[in-house]
């Protein structure tokens, strides 16, 4: 190694300038990472062999156009050290340059050039870099690849437009770091995360800090009101923002505005947050946006070039894009994925470019994609590399258990009777129950038995990493698999035939039921039967059914084994029973969905209605819905106290779903890893590599969360999308099924939030726009009047020259649904009152899922006859729903509960 | 911006050194003839100079000396334009009180001074540029200037700074390093034996961590101990050769 010394000058820490002397070793061999490459060096990631040039892009490139190199296509691309620092000190695009380099879907490598004793050029003033033409070697290399083309259009023209554009200011600059962080130290800013408001997204927005002490009074959120204090942040941000001076404070404003009212939103909230201006912006969190496409003779003030356009984004809460395109024609009333590039202090609009083409605006697949998209989900089809890693499992080549893994492995095939049960439908079974008497009746032995998906997915594989970046994604109409169909559908499926699983083996006292011994530990199993909950119930019922495994065999045998198999269930079911009776005295509640306290228990317990099975139903989803959500945590990053549980127990996991959750699945590599350490230290044997540092597991399970959110938002987007698509084919005035009873839930300043059985909550305001009221005819017919509105604390009422109306809480009217539509952003119901009085349709029907599920079916198949496009496996998803609607106490209830407690 | 980048993902550090590396060390032995026994040592961009006296009698008060051993007396100083910004720095401040400290349990731990009862050695460590890891400079330093007067010792002291970033523990710091937010260890190490002379931390690190830290750091000293056996043979050559003539 040479060494040879660099001089700095830095700033020091009191902002002096200092001369800094680092030195500077070069090496002779820094791996080139090219397979062709004769010196042997290689290590790690190699760049293939077969290519026909390799890229070095310059910073300037680098810095300009990563989106470009960005693309999976574009291969042999060589990072040069010296482009990548110049990238780290601009501080933006970093991180995504580093995972780039780490994806090993990506061809491109890192080249240390500044470490290399013949790249090294020590720093002087010389002549700028050769510019890189990217548009030729686009062209010459790619022609084909139309949306690098495209792409590569686009953020060139936002880069000349940003040189280009020098007019009057619309908004103050902001502060520069130092200022921003001496402020921020000093009290006089307050640093936080950016919410705009999703109902008054032009004025409202809230500074949220979590550095902030409970005591002070800025730690509930600080008001942004305008958009020119907002001063170009978007929502999302890391900002800091100052206190306006008291002449300008204004209050918050809790009337119900047009679109749809927040249902947390605390009217009952005495502290007025008060108003600020943001004066910089720390962080930027740009995400991907959809945005759609005006169409032509909407007015486009923007007359100074003809490509510029602006466009509405799909959310709310963000300003409009101002995107430069020579596709503006072709993508009218096209939501489009777009980046935001820069906001400068001249512009009222940020400058963005588009990335990505979705489709029509209102096409059942534009609009999925949208809120794929919207939720940073990224799905794409499973790549061949990847496939390629899995295991052959075909009719001609059939997939078998390894000898040597098998001996390892505790063999349960012969000893215990294994089945599942399951969803009627259900294509992938990962989890099984075994159940016998041991030493003569005095003992039961409980076993849960799930997928060992962790064999076939080693960590670190390309399964792994896009496993990793998602969960399975459960739309109303579909679902996008965590892992490719191989492993979910079949090989980690527990059907018949010889399967690996992770099982856990209770003993149980036969009398007392209290647990003696538990096992864990990886073993083959052979599942006897698949059941549904609907078979198995009747089973236990003594029902004459065909139960399918049993179907071949003679009537003796049949019999004898039909005995055991019920015998099994009924152990099973006063097991569950018994636990349940446990857990219920501890103070564990059924709710929808999630479960919490004894003191809250009682007291809905006390509150129902015999008369109104729907109110006690809607008191539950009420209190589910203050709850917080359940998160994932590492334990080794909190304090033991700290743990806190719904369910009455004292630790809780889950891990029966491997297939399905990524988290499962960490959850068996760590028991995989615990077990390991253990029977390793036991025989001396080398333990293993732990699976992943605390750090590494705290910031895995924050992502897992915040997949997990984004899931859910997805699935309610979806599910409100097709409640939207359904009632948009159907005229409100007369199809009698856009007239529907609902109950009011909540009282607001100019009207009611209400439930509707159809699984829908909304408002339904009691003063229009034009400022008439809502009056009740003796016959409970309503109509506009103009009148006055008064709000109490569990009644409104309105007065007009026709008398007056009172709506109480939990009453039931009813009401119009139709759909309010529009182009840019994703389309709502209204509700219009219609009666006071309960809906006389309202047959006594157990309202929720079928219609539901009904409702999916019946768009898809409009969707399906509107495009000549096959509809996507309905039947599926209606399982889907119905398996998260039962919620009479059947034995599926039951068993949920001994899935629950399996850890 | 994000903090300094340590260990780049292809495992290269700030100033291109892999993780286990050392700087490059320069010595020489017998600087000064004034001195019983003296020397200079470059360990990447820091550099000290150490000068030994003694052994010889108590000089001050003959209260403090031993009877059965010799007394070590250290004495730890910077140069006011040993770091970026010129900086006066008086004696007996609580850094350099405390380094001399520490020197002077390393070195009481290597000489043999039970063979100069009720006498004192006398050592003077002086960093002219400082760039991460005096201490263990001044550790090197010294130890060639002790050999360089002639007190036997048990074995060279060798010692060296470690890190640990990113699960890697990081060899011979530099200052950018140390500055840059990495619980360091310094340790001082008797190569032959492996026994420990001393050993330092002050920063946070999880207990699971600390055995390969002080294994990188044992290994780090050892490959300190050829360079300095090296510069001890090369000085013992060419002296030989001068007498010779």
């Amino acid at each position: 190694m040479i060494k040879t010394e660099k001089v700095l000058h830095l700033k020091s820490s009191r902002g002096r300038k200092v001369r800094v002397v680092r030195e500077h070793y070069l090496r002779e061999r820094v791996p080139c990472f090219s397979a062709l490459c004769q010196a042997g060096c290689e290590n790690g990631k190699v760049l293939p062999g077969d290519l026909t040039h390799y890229v070095v892009p310059d910073a300037e490139v680098v810095l300009n156009y990563l989106e470009v190199l960005e693309l999976v296509e574009l291969q042999g691309v060589v990072f040069t050290q010296t482009a990548c620092q110049a990238l780290h000190s601009k501080g933006r695009f970093y991180n995504r340059l580093r995972n780039l380099l780490k994806d090993p879907r990506h061809d491109c490598v890192l080249f240390a050039n500044e470490f290399q004793e013949f790249s090294y050029c020590p720093r002087e003033k010389g002549e700028s870099q050769e510019k890189w033409q990217t548009q030729e070697y686009l062209q010459s290399f790619w022609p084909a690849l139309q949306a690098a083309q495209d792409l590569y259009g686009s953020v060139r023209q936002a880069l000349q437009e940003k040189e280009a554009d020098s007019s009057q200011r619309e908004f103050p600059e902001h502060l520069p770091a130092q200022v921003l962080e001496a402020g921020i130290k000093s009290g006089r800013f307050v640093q936080g995360t950016l919410n705009v408001s999703k109902h008054r997204a032009q004025n409202e927005a809230f500074v949220t800090s979590d550095g902030l002490s409970s005591k002070s009074p800025l730690s509930a959120g600080v008001l942004v009101a305008g958009s020119k204090s907002r001063n170009r942040a978007v929502h999302g941000d890391l900002v800091a923002v100052e206190l306006l001076p008291r002449v300008e404070w204004r209050g918050k404003v809790t009337a119900l505005s047009e679109g749809l009212a927040d249902e947390r939103s605390g009217d009952d909230d005495e502290i007025k947050p008060m108003p600020t201006r943001v004066v910089g912006i720390l962080q930027r969190n740009w995400r991907d946006y959809v945005v759609t496409f005006p169409p032509r003779d909407a007015a486009q003030t923007q007359s100074r070039a003809a490509q510029r356009v602006l466009a509405v984004p799909w959310d709310r809460r963000i300003p409009k894009v101002r995107i430069s395109t020579q596709q503006a024609d072709a993508l009218q009333d096209h939501r489009v994925v777009v980046r935001i590039d820069s906001w400068p202090s001249t512009s009222l609009y940020p400058n963005g470019h588009s990335v990505r083409v979705l489709g029509r605006a209102g096409e059942l697949e534009t609009e999925i994609q949208t809120i794929l998209v919207e939720n940073c989900i990224h799905v794409p089809p499973f790549s061949e590399a990847q496939l390629r890693e899995m295991p052959v499992n075909s009719p001609e080549k059939p997939w078998a258990a390894d000898p040597a893994e098998a001996a390892a492995r505790r063999d349960l095939r012969r000893t215990h009777l294994v089945f599942s049960i399951d969803p009627r439908g259900c294509e992938d079974v990962d989890d099984t129950l075994s159940v016998r008497r041991l030493a003569g009746g005095k003992l039961l032995e409980l076993g849960v038995h799930i997928a060992d998906v962790t064999h076939f997915v080693r960590e670190e594989s390309l399964t792994d990493l896009e496993a990793r970046s998602a969960t399975t994604y459960y739309l109303a109409d579909r679902r996008y698999d965590m892992l490719p169909a191989v492993l979910s559908a079949d090989l980690c499926s527990l059907l018949g035939g010889v399967d690996y699983a992770m099982s856990v083996v209770w003993e149980l006292d036969a009398q007392s039921l209290a647990v003696t011994k538990v096992w864990f530990g990886r073993t083959l199993i052979r599942s006897s039967y698949q059941l549904h909950y609907e078979l198995a119930q009747a089973l236990l019922n003594g029902e004459e059914v065909q139960v399918p495994e049993l179907a071949r065999l003679d009537p003796e045998e049949r019999d004898a084994k039909l005995s055991e198999l019920i015998q099994a269930l009924e152990t099973l079911t006063h097991i569950a029973r018994h636990l349940r009776a446990q857990r219920d005295r501890g103070g564990a509640l059924e709710l929808e969905g999630v479960e919490t306290n004894k003191a809250l228990a009682d007291s809905l317990d006390r509150a129902v209605d015999p008369e109104d099975p729907l109110v006690n139903r809607l008191f539950r989803m009420m209190a589910t819905q203050a709850m917080s959500q359940a998160v994932y945590f590492s334990t080794g990053a909190q304090p033991e106290d700290q743990f806190y549980h719904y369910l009455a127990l004292d630790r809780y996991t889950h891990f029966t779903s491997p297939i399905r959750r990524y988290a499962d699945m960490v959850v068996h590599r760590l028991l995989t890893a615990a077990l390991q350490l253990e029977r390793g230290g036991q025989q001396g044997a080398e333990p293993g590599k732990p699976p992943a540092g605390n750090k590494d597991m705290e910031e895995l399970a924050e992502h897992i969360n915040s997949r997990n959110r984004a899931a859910q938002r997805a699935q309610n987007l979806s599910t409100g999308l097709f409640q939207c698509l359904f009632f948009k084919e159907r005229d409100p005035e007369t199809d009698p099924r856009c007239v529907a009873d609902a109950i009011i839930y909540s009282i607001r300043d100019n009207g009611v939030l209400v439930f509707i059985p159809y699984g829908v909550k909304g408002p339904v305001y009691m003063r229009n726009k034009e400022g008439l009221v809502v009056t009740a005819g003796p016959d409970g017919t309503c109509e506009w009047q103009s009148g006055s509105v008064h709000r109490h604390s569990d009644h409104i009422t309105t007065t007009s020259g026709c008398g007056s109306a009172t709506f109480r809480l939990f009453d039931h009217i009813t009401v119009r649904i139709s759909v309010l539509s529009t182009n840019c952003h994703a389309d709502t119901l209204t509700l219009q009152v219609i009666s006071n009085q309960p809906h006389l349709g309202a047959a006594p029907q157990r309202p929720g899922s079928p219609r539901r599920s009904q409702l999916v079916q019946e768009v898809v198949r409009l969707a399906g006859e509107a495009q000549e496009k096959a509809a996507r496996r309905p039947e599926l998803s209606k399982e889907e729903r119905e398996f998260r609607q039962s919620r009479t106490p059947n034995l599926y209830s039951l068993l949920e509960e001994i899935r629950e407690l399996a850890l | 911006m994000a903090g300094l980048e340590l260990l780049s993902d292809q495992g290269y550090r700030l100033d291109g050194r892999k993780s286990t590396e050392l700087r490059k060390v320069q010595a020489r032995m017998g600087v000064f003839a004034q001195a019983d026994g003296s020397a200079y040592l470059e360990q990447g961009n820091t550099k000290a100079l150490a000068v030994v006296y003694g052994p010889h009698e108590m000089r001050g008060s003959r209260s403090r000396a031993l009877h059965d051993r010799a007394v070590i007396n250290c004495q730890y100083s910077m140069a006011t334009f040993s770091t970026a910004e010129r900086k006066r720095r008086p004696h007996g401040d609580r850094k350099s009180t405390e380094m001399s400290l520490h020197l002077k349990q390393t070195f009481e731990a290597a000489v043999m001074t039970q063979l100069f009862p009720r006498s004192q050695i006398d050592i003077y460590v002086k960093i002219l540029q400082s760039d991460g890891g005096n201490y263990s400079v001044c550790v090197n330093a010294a130890t060639l200037a002790v050999i360089d007067a002639g007190i036997p010792m048990r074995d060279y002291v060798c010692a060296c700074t470690v890190g640990f970033v990113d699960e890697t523990p990081l060899a011979d710091l530099c200052y950018a390093e140390e500055s840059g937010g990495v619980s360091s260890l310094a340790l001082a190490l008797l190569p032959r034996g492996g026994q420990i002379a001393l050993v330092q931390m002050d920063a946070r690190l999880h207990q699971d961590h600390l055995g390969t830290l002080i294994e990188a750091a044992m290994t780090a000293c050892k490959c300190v101990s050829k360079v300095l056996d090296e510069v001890v043979r090369q000085h013992l050559q060419e002296t030989s050769v001068l007498s010779r003539e």
